[in-house]
């Protein structure tokens, strides 16, 4: 491969040429980008590009420039309509609609990205492919943003990421003097990157500086903690409120249910749920086989570091990505981190 | 399965009756496509029925594919979408999504005795493996039929007990916990009813269906004290599933989902789980 080959995929851009590039984005797609809404930072689409929270200019630190929800709800919506059904009598008509907009989300952290990735392994490599997260996921480009530094609750690098990981992205940026260092990742990216108008570099990133990284326990390591007392003193606190899982990029659980639009039309939808519920694993009939908070907490743990990757053949990685909003939004202070550590206590 | 694995085919009900207290058999035949997707279901395998409006839940396919057009599920009014269901009669539409699940094995069973142990509605599931026995009687060796409810009135399939007992090599049995007047069968558990039928663990398979209590008990029964080998116990286990196709998470069992590994599996396959099914 010749040296210019390698040198057209990275550009370096000023934050005006990388603003007008976003608002030429929102012009002919929809852009989605983190931006405050009441108070709130949240991933949701922008007419223009200074309406993102971009950051030290509209946030002040790290913390407060974190989306408090993961990129997964562009991909798989807190609540989706898979059809609606219309009933005339004895007669019903059931009817689809897909998601089908070109799509282009910006400032993607690598713990999301990698959350997505992870989605694909179930909505996408598995069988059968499900019918809108492959829309999705077909219609977005992701435009990452390294992070510049871990927040205290960031543990990414104990979990196989990086800060500044871009193998997830189709396109990554990385923060530089004078602006960002854009590189193309995948074909779509590369794509997107205006052809000609943005100067070429050489320049390598700069590595994130990793604060943080414990020892995670292995995955073979899972099945002998199983049983262990821990789940139970673990749970006490905890309050079956579902958020941890909400916020989670590759909580998945899902239930689907029947809604009424108006007498004769009705719609099905899917909707999250959490295996932390209290009457997600209830059967009709009344049996419970996840009747004690501790089981409940368990599974979720337990499908993090070994159910999920066994489910969708993932070997020994892990569906944790490191995010650390679960332990920002828990009100009664479980920490996952707190957990994986426990564990790798000696007993 | 259609394009978008989570849209049913519409199925036409053509007939609806009671099978026991507060349980009907639904028979539908499949409109739109559907009756080549369910050309080729296999015994054990499962399917969602909507009561469009109210929602969908999985049921056990009831009868062998072998047998006409229909597709039957036995339904215990228990919640908001079987209460639906049991509004519904002949000529209305309901939705059928499937079929879904794993099987039970029936070519490995070939040449080999046969206990099916069902309770309560637990028997529907296991009614197309009698009837696939029955349809290709010779490939299979005695066929031991136990089946228990709480009462009589919440016996399934009880106009077919003659089917079954004037087929060959085919002994069915009866028990309930609490008789009325007129019952003259066995009266207790179906673990009592299998002790006293005391079948040889030789050259036999056996299937079970029913609350998971029933599960547990009858399969350490068979395992502890009459020397089967648990890869030889086959059970069906049920989980409130809402995809049925591996995604929505809602039915793992352990490392396992019950909706795309099971819902059949033997005995030595849930031993090897974290987790327990009860």
């Amino acid at each position: 491969m010749s040296e210019s080959n390698i040198d057209q995929k990275r550009w370096l851009i000023s934050q005006s040429e990388l603003e007008a590039w976003l608002d030429g984005i929102a012009n002919a797609r929809t852009l989605i980008a983190p931006r405050q809404v009441s108070g709130i930072m949240l991933y949701r689409s922008v007419e223009k590009s200074d309406e993102i929270a971009w950051y030290g200019q509209t946030s002040s630190s790290a913390q407060a420039s974190f989306p408090v929800m993961s990129v997964k709800e562009i991909f798989f919506p807190p609540t989706e309509r898979l059809f609606t059904i219309q009933k005339t009598g004895q007669e019903i008509r059931l009817e689809e609609t897909f998601p089908d907009w070109e799509t282009v989300v910006f400032g993607v952290r690598p713990c999301d990205a990698r959350g997505v990735k992870l989605l694909d392994a179930l909505f996408l490599d598995t069988n059968p492919i499900d019918s809108f997260y492959a829309r999705r996921r077909r219609n977005t480009t992701l435009i990452g943003l390294a992070c510049t530094e871990m927040r205290p609750t960031c543990f990414c690098t104990s979990v196989g990421g990086a800060p500044d990981n871009a193998r997830d992205m189709d396109i990554m940026l990385y923060e530089t003097d004078g602006g960002y260092i854009a590189e193309a990742v995948t074909e779509k990216g590369r794509f997107l990157i205006p052809g000609g108008e943005w100067k070429v570099t050489t320049i390598t990133p700069q590595q994130t500086t990793f604060n943080k990284q414990f020892l995670v326990p292995e995955k073979r390591e899972w099945p002998k903690h199983f049983n262990d007392a821990y789940w139970n003193k673990i749970s006490e606190r905890c309050l079956s409120c579902r958020a941890c899982a909400y916020v989670c990029p590759t909580c998945r659980c899902f239930a689907i249910r029947d809604e009424m639009i108006r007498p004769g039309e009705f719609e099905r939808i899917r909707c999250w749920d959490s295996c932390a519920g209290e009457n997600y694993r209830r059967v009709a009939g009344g049996h419970q086989p996840r009747a004690e908070k501790s089981e409940r907490l368990r599974n979720r743990f337990y499908c993090k570091f070994f159910y999920y990757s066994e489910q969708y053949g993932l070997g020994a990685a892990s569906a944790c990505t490191g995010c650390g909003r679960c332990i920002e939004v828990c009100p009664a202070g479980v920490d996952i981190t707190e957990v994986l550590m426990d564990l790798e206590k000696p007993v | 399965m259609n394009k978008n694995p989570m849209l049913p085919y519409l199925g036409n009900l053509v007939e609806v009756r009671d099978l026991a207290a507060d349980i009907k058999l639904f028979r539908v035949e499949l409109l739109n496509g559907g009756g080549e997707a369910f050309q080729t279901f296999q015994p054990g395998q499962f399917a969602f029925v909507s009561a469009f409006g109210l929602g969908e839940a999985p049921f056990g396919i009831a009868n062998a594919s072998g047998r006409g057009p229909a597709i039957d599920f036995a339904v215990a009014r228990l919640g908001s979408v079987t209460t639906g269901l049991h509004e519904l009669g002949k000529g209305d539409i309901v939705g059928v999504r499937g079929p879904l699940g794993n099987w039970f094995p029936m070519k490995k069973f070939k040449g080999k005795n046969l206990i099916v142990l069902g309770g309560g509605i637990g028997g529907a599931p296991l009614r197309p493996v009698i009837q696939h026995v029955l349809d290709h009687r010779f490939d299979y060796g005695h066929l031991t039929i136990l089946w228990a409810a709480r009462h009589p009135s919440l016996l399934v399939f009880t106009d077919e007990y003659d089917e079954w007992r004037a087929a060959p090599d085919t002994d069915l049995h009866l028990t309930v916990d609490t008789p009325d007047k007129k019952w003259d069968h066995n009266v207790g558990l179906i673990t009592q009813l299998l002790e006293k039928v005391s079948p040889s663990p030789e050259n036999i398979v056996t299937i079970t269906c029913g609350p998971p209590i029933m599960i547990h008990f009858v399969t350490k029964l068979l395992q502890e004290k009459m020397g089967f080998a648990p890869k030889n116990n086959y059970v069906t286990l049920e989980a409130r599933m809402h995809c049925g196709m591996g995604k929505c998470g809602r039915c793992n069992l352990g490392e396992k989902l019950i909706c795309v590994d099971g819902p059949v599996f033997n005995m030595e396959e849930v031993g090897g789980l974290l987790e327990t099914f009860l």
